[in-house]
């Protein structure tokens, strides 16, 4: 390999930082955390983007949020000063979840979606059909949900209309063992700024998990589908890719899944801390989550880029 | 010590099972009724162990029914009970927090009017109980309003379930000192009118998944549920039976407790379910094997009627 690293979260600094971009044609970033935290871009992350793509690189965005189509991510780049950020070079979970049912399931058949507007508007768009949801009857019980017999997958992601019923019908759904099982991304809880968190797409999942007896197909980071998807349209090659993140279990472990070179960024959820922690681990699996270089903020390639 | 369990019971040997226990504890769901119907002869077997000095309990998981509520659901379908016989994890967990979390302050409760009721009864006062539908936008729902005076998150069934739920509960156990007790882990309520439906244990692992923590779980299989009922009847695990239908739930619990344990097979596990716990070499699978099994409870009325 180019650049040492193994998994060893070493510090990213000067003539290296030089040399590991000159070695990856490809770069891709998580967004909160990384280029963002909130509505704030993080100070120099406009100007990253703009001059790797300036020297030829081509830029990524790998994002678990599902909350937004990708149309309105296009709207915060704009928003928060980066500039020309075209909606191809975003791949969201719900973006990659609809590519999902459509090409690699072929779903024929309607989804039954446990979501917020921005998943629905991706299924829409990629011309996924998706089960109605009848309100609430007045009498409607847990004990007897109305089913659509064209229902042929149930996805589960972030939902701030998470409700006992909906629970209740996804878990009838998913008692036949042909309908698939689907879940945007794996994040047990989202933070929000100032420390706070929120519940993420993974409680919901566990819920559901735990009621139907069966696993979730996860499209979101760690699981390489979301890479795979790029690839496809892009012909990226992992040994010239480089992932940077700021979650060790989803953007670094993603990183390694799919053979990429990960970069953790500590604008973000995870410390140096936990970086060594898995380092030094002797499980694979936690090994995994040890990035191969560890940087402040990304704002660090802009030396190497400036000149 | 394998080779004795699991062995059938018939005649002579009810007779004696019967003669080694002062007190038998049933479960409900699946053993002495299914939804709002008695098994058929339950009500004679309990009110005949009663009349031949055996004492009697009732011991279950579901969270959604006050003790009285139990009696009363008891006595409509013929069983000689009354409401201290009854230990559901509604009363249960209240009892937890009261003595054995020490709870001084507020519980949020994700869970029934039941849990509630038998909370107030103890002296908690519980906050949450009922619907609660989101509102505002994602940046707010981290500054939700929270009672300073919650001491504890408490999970139960709740059909009002909802994000916001789940968002307040995370958001108070962000607190480390905050307390988190679940009332059971069961994955589907019982077969009520004969739709299986999410149990409490799904919400359960939405918020610990959030929360990235453990529950303290009171119901079966922890072993708090036969002490919640040894101590105040001061019962001799020895001298106790534990009839149940689950191996899991009902029979772990028994063989945690040193109880005889009885599986009746009117409910949900089977017997090469049960054999095949036998023959595995893991001592976790030993546990859910039970001492005797039986097709129904009813079948032990002509040994106690002799």
């Amino acid at each position: 390999m180019a650049c040492g690293g193994g998994r060893g979260c070493v510090a990213l600094r000067g003539a290296q930082i030089r040399d590991l971009l000159d070695a990856k044609h490809n770069v891709l970033f998580d967004c909160d955390g990384v280029i963002w935290n909130g509505e704030t871009a993080v100070t120099g992350a406009p100007e990253v983007v703009s001059l790797l793509k300036q020297r030829g690189k081509r830029v990524f965005f790998v994002t678990n949020n599902c909350t937004r189509p990708r149309e309105n991510y296009v709207q915060k780049f704009s928003r928060l000063g980066f500039a020309d950020v075209a909606e191809e070079e975003i791949f969201s979970s719900a973006y990659c979840s609809a590519a999902y049912l459509r090409d690699v399931a072929r779903l024929r058949g309607k989804v039954y979606v446990i979501g917020c507007g921005g998943v629905m508007k991706e299924l829409r768009d990629a011309g996924v059909p998706v089960a109605e949801e009848e309100d609430a009857e007045p009498g409607a019980s847990i004990y007897t949900c109305p089913l659509d017999p064209d229902v042929k997958a149930v996805l589960v992601g972030y939902d701030e209309n998470f409700t006992f019923m909906k629970l209740a019908k996804a878990c009838c759904y998913l008692r036949n063992s042909e309908c698939l099982f689907l879940a945007t991304d794996p994040d047990p809880w989202h933070p929000l700024r100032g420390g706070r968190v929120t519940p993420g797409s993974g409680s919901l999942t566990a819920a559901l998990e735990t009621a139907s007896s069966r696993k979730a197909t996860v499209i979101g980071k760690p699981s390489c589908f979301m890479f795979d998807c790029i690839a496809s349209q892009f012909g990226v090659d992992p040994a010239h890719s480089l992932m940077i993140g700021d979650r060790l279990e989803t953007d670094v472990l993603f990183g390694s899944n799919c053979g990429l070179t990960t970069v953790l960024t500590l604008t973000g959820v995870s410390t140096l801390q936990e970086a060594l922690a898995y380092r030094d681990s002797q499980e694979p699996q936690q090994k995994n989550c040890a990035p191969d270089y560890v940087m402040e903020s990304v704002a660090d390639f802009l030396q190497a880029l400036e000149d | 010590m394998a080779a004795s369990k699991c062995t059938r019971l018939t005649g002579a040997l009810s007779r004696q099972l019967l003669d080694s226990v002062d007190s038998v504890l049933f479960d409900c769901d699946g053993v002495i009724w299914r939804g709002d119907q008695a098994i058929p002869g339950a009500p004679d077997v309990i009110n005949s162990l009663k009349k031949n000095g055996k004492r009697v309990f009732f011991v279950t998981n579901n969270s959604t029914k006050t003790r009285q509520m139990y009696a009363e659901k008891l006595g409509k379908l013929g069983f000689d009970a009354s409401a201290d016989e009854v230990f559901g994890t509604a009363y249960c967990s209240a009892v937890y927090l009261k003595n054995v979390c020490k709870l001084d302050g507020k519980v949020y409760l994700i869970g029934s009017n039941a849990m509630r009721q038998e909370l107030e009864d103890v002296g908690i006062r519980p906050v949450g109980v009922g619907p609660d539908p989101i509102s505002g936008v994602q940046k707010d729902w981290a500054n939700v309003p929270l009672d300073n005076e919650v001491r504890a998150v408490l999970v139960g069934f709740d059909e009002h379930f909802s994000y916001m739920k789940l968002n307040r509960a995370l958001q108070y156990l962000c607190n480390p000192d905050c307390q988190f007790v679940g009332t059971n882990t069961d994955t589907r309520l019982p077969l009520e009118g004969g739709k299986a439906v999410p149990g409490t244990g799904c919400l359960l692992r939405a918020v610990e998944t959030a929360a990235q923590r453990q529950a303290e779980v009171v119901g079966k299989p922890s072993n708090f549920m036969f002490e919640c009922v040894a101590g105040q009847f001061g019962l001799d695990p020895e001298r106790c039976l534990m009839v149940g239908d689950r191996l899991d739930t009902d029979i772990m619990l028994g063989s945690n407790c040193g109880l005889k344990t009885l599986l009746t097979l009117t409910g949900v596990s089977t017997v090469a379910e049960a054999e095949a716990n036998q023959k595995s070499e893991c001592p976790h699978r030993q546990k859910m094997v039970p001492d005797y099994y039986i097709e129904s409870i009813a079948d032990i009325l002509p040994a106690l009627q002799a």
